[in-house]
């Protein structure tokens, strides 16, 4: 068991200008699941391969443990790593492709078959340890390169994505799988992916990432609750967070007809380059559906109702005051002046329909319209 | 039950749905049948004619050159088979075949996997200059050749066969199993890395396995060349006792020449290692070109 560290690690690739990771600075504990997430070509898997030793660190350190593995051999770094693509060996049995690390290292055979055999009753591949990946479905390949990483039993595990190759069912249900085992191992593991509900339901932590910059690092909690700044208000949570630029005045967000209340420290922060602007990102969920007597309330035009059972999603257009042809004040994840709305789902809207909605007073996240951060 | 005694109305008066009978067989159709005959006769007629021309005699095949054997004679064949100089050039033959076929092999798997798989500069020259190997046929080349293989020394010598031979049949060799090998998957290779093979770990532990379908081709393809090749022996080798079984093929008949049906029994006795090889391992080979690892 040991911690990662991740010390100003850059990778540059040859023939390009820009860093795919660039000034890399993370701390992993003893034990965590910290998932890395971000667009694709942000640099994440870089960043797990950088630690795997199959990219070269360009600048900075990588230490696990204590020990600086940044010039060490994949093989002497005591990882093991689970490929998108299971990368299992095609002419080995599955009791094999599991021993193959023991079996290069030395181990002797009666403990390798034990170590397999132990593995395999985790994962459920007891039966299956005599055939050749090929003869697997899916789901069982990807058991058995976990099962290939967890007969090493290394200090860290890496896992490159690993459920993207399942199908939707198989995946949620392999991602619980994969979290409580690493809860019961209590191996360090960091875990590439860019899916954020798969970051947001199995990570004890979540690093974002975009454009080889590290954009925030914390529980999936914190990373909801305060985004640190305008991207990952927008990446993290699904449906994505509704965010827009509104003009400040008096002390007041002017969101149409509404006015938020600024807090002072928050209002103290803003600079000229803002232009008395602020970027407000408000979740589906901080939407009340209310009237239109309501002074607060600005109008959308439902668009479609997405019943999920437990929840109802509207997609909406801005009416009103809001709503600029040329110039989106609202983005969401449906696109420019769209809003998406959390309503009740025993209570739905038409399509067609108008509804008037408000900000829920201190759900809202204010942001610098000119640099992105987080104010409040 | 009501229900099951009500007549099924419904049913009766729906147009019936169109049936699809598979009029096909499972025989397929007898065009195809004809045609694909008619091929392999043409295949297998002169290796036929040869074949049970040796069974008769001289007379019989004056006769009627193109009857059947009647009676059926066997005494050129087991004459054949008694001659030392017989089983002297299929020594000869066998272990130039298989001496070429371990060289290309075991030369050949190298140099593809450093073609295949390393990232160097002039990676595509060379590939390119292996496979301008394959428009330079032998026989352009053997008088250079022959002079060179003189002045190492190697005249009558059987390795001076197996040396340009195994030379000659790198580049199909190469060109079949560079794509082969470049199609193992990375992750393969980096997952070996991390389980802690080296550079030749994962050579010897995984791609010669993996390669194995192509491996097998390019050595069928380079056995099966070296057992029929005539003109690189035809010109290294000089005495009787060094031929392979094609020169021995030609020395035998201007020696026997009256004799056709001997020849006859002798060409068909040369032949038959390199067709039972062929068509044992013949799905192999289309196994081997087809290529990749799949999984």
């Amino acid at each position: 068991m040991a911690t990662v560290t991740y010390d100003h690690a850059t990778r540059v690739y040859p023939g390009t200008e820009r860093p795919a990771v660039d000034q890399l600075n993370l701390h992993i504990e003893d034990g965590e699941f910290l998932v890395l997430v971000g667009p694709s070509g942000c640099g994440k898997s870089t960043s797990l391969r950088m630690l795997a030793g199959l990219e070269d660190v360009n600048q900075g350190r990588i230490f696990i443990g204590d020990r600086d593995v940044t010039d060490v051999q994949p093989k002497d770094r005591d990882i093991a790593m689970v490929f998108q693509n299971y990368a299992l060996y095609p002419h080995m049995t599955v009791a094999d492709n599991m021993g193959f690390a023991l079996k290069i290292a030395g181990t002797p055979k009666a403990e390798i078959r034990q170590r397999v055999e132990e593995a395999a009753k985790i994962l459920d591949l007891t039966e299956y340890l005599d055939r050749k990946p090929k003869a697997l479905s899916g789901g069982q390949r990807q058991r058995v390169a976990m099962g290939r990483a967890i007969v090493r039993q290394p200090q860290v595990f890496l896992m490159d994505e690993p459920l993207s190759n399942l199908d939707a069912k198989l995946r949620v249900q392999t991602r619980t799988q994969i979290a409580s085992l690493q809860r019961r191992l209590g191996v360090t593991t960091v875990y590439v992916t860019h899916d954020q509900t798969e970051a947001l339901t199995m990570g004890d932590r979540i690093a974002v990432l975009k454009d080889g910059l590290l954009q925030q690092v914390g529980t999936p909690r914190e990373m909801y609750d305060t985004p640190q700044n305008v991207f990952v208000a927008g990446f993290i949570g699904s449906p994505a967070m509704n965010i827009g630029t509104f003009p400040v005045s008096g002390g007041n967000i002017e969101v149409g007809p509404a006015r938020l209340a600024l807090p002072r420290d928050v209002a103290g922060k803003l600079t000229s380059e803002d232009d008395n602007k602020v970027t407000l990102g408000f979740r589906p969920e901080s939407l009340d559906v209310t009237s239109e007597s309501n002074a607060a309330a600005f109008p959308v035009e439902v668009n479609i109702v997405e019943e999920l059972g437990s929840d109802a999603f509207v997609y909406g257009t801005l009416r009103g005051s809001l709503a600029q042809k040329d110039d989106a004040v609202i983005t969401s994840g449906a696109g420019d002046n769209q809003v998406i709305v959390r309503v009740d789902p025993r209570n739905v809207p038409m399509k067609g329909e108008r509804v008037f909605v408000t900000i829920r007073p201190g759900e809202e996240h204010v942001f610098s319209a000119a640099t992105g951060q987080r104010l409040s | 039950m009501a229900a099951t005694t009500a007549p099924p109305l419904a049913y009766r008066d729906a147009p019936e749905a169109p049936v699809r009978t598979n009029k096909k067989s499972a025989w397929g159709s007898p065009t195809t049948y004809f045609i694909a005959l008619v091929l392999v006769a043409i295949t297998l007629a002169p290796v036929a004619y040869i074949v049970l021309g040796g069974f008769r005699t001289n007379s019989q095949i004056t006769e009627s050159p193109s009857g059947l054997p009647a009676p059926w004679v066997v005494s050129n064949y087991t004459e054949v088979l008694k001659s030392s100089v017989f089983w002297q050039q299929l020594g000869n033959s066998t272990l130039v075949a298989l001496v070429t076929t371990v060289g290309v092999v075991v030369l050949g798997v190298m140099a593809s996997y450093v073609l295949a798989r390393y990232r160097f500069r002039g990676r595509g020259a060379m590939y390119s200059l292996f496979a301008a190997g394959l428009m330079f046929p032998i026989t352009v080349a053997i008088t250079p050749l022959y002079i060179l293989i003189k002045n190492i020394g190697l005249i009558n010598n059987l390795a001076g066969v197996i040396l340009p031979q195994i030379a000659f049949a790198l580049p199909t060799t190469i060109i079949i199993l560079v794509p082969f090998l470049r199609a193992i998957p990375e992750e393969i290779e980096e997952a070996a890395w991390l389980d802690g093979c080296g550079r030749l770990g994962f050579f010897f532990r995984m791609v010669l396995r993996l390669s194995l379908p192509g491996v097998l081709t390019t050595g069928i393809l380079a056995f099966v060349a070296s057992w029929n090749s005539y003109i690189l022996p035809l010109f290294i080798l000089n005495d009787q006792g060094k031929y392979t079984l094609p020169l021995g093929v030609q020395a035998f008949s201007s020696q026997y020449s009256q004799d056709t049906a001997k020849v006859l029994a002798f060409t068909s006795l040369s032949m038959i290692p390199a067709l039972v090889f062929f068509s044992l391992f013949e799905r192999r080979i289309v196994g081997g070109l087809q290529g990749a690892v799949k999984g």
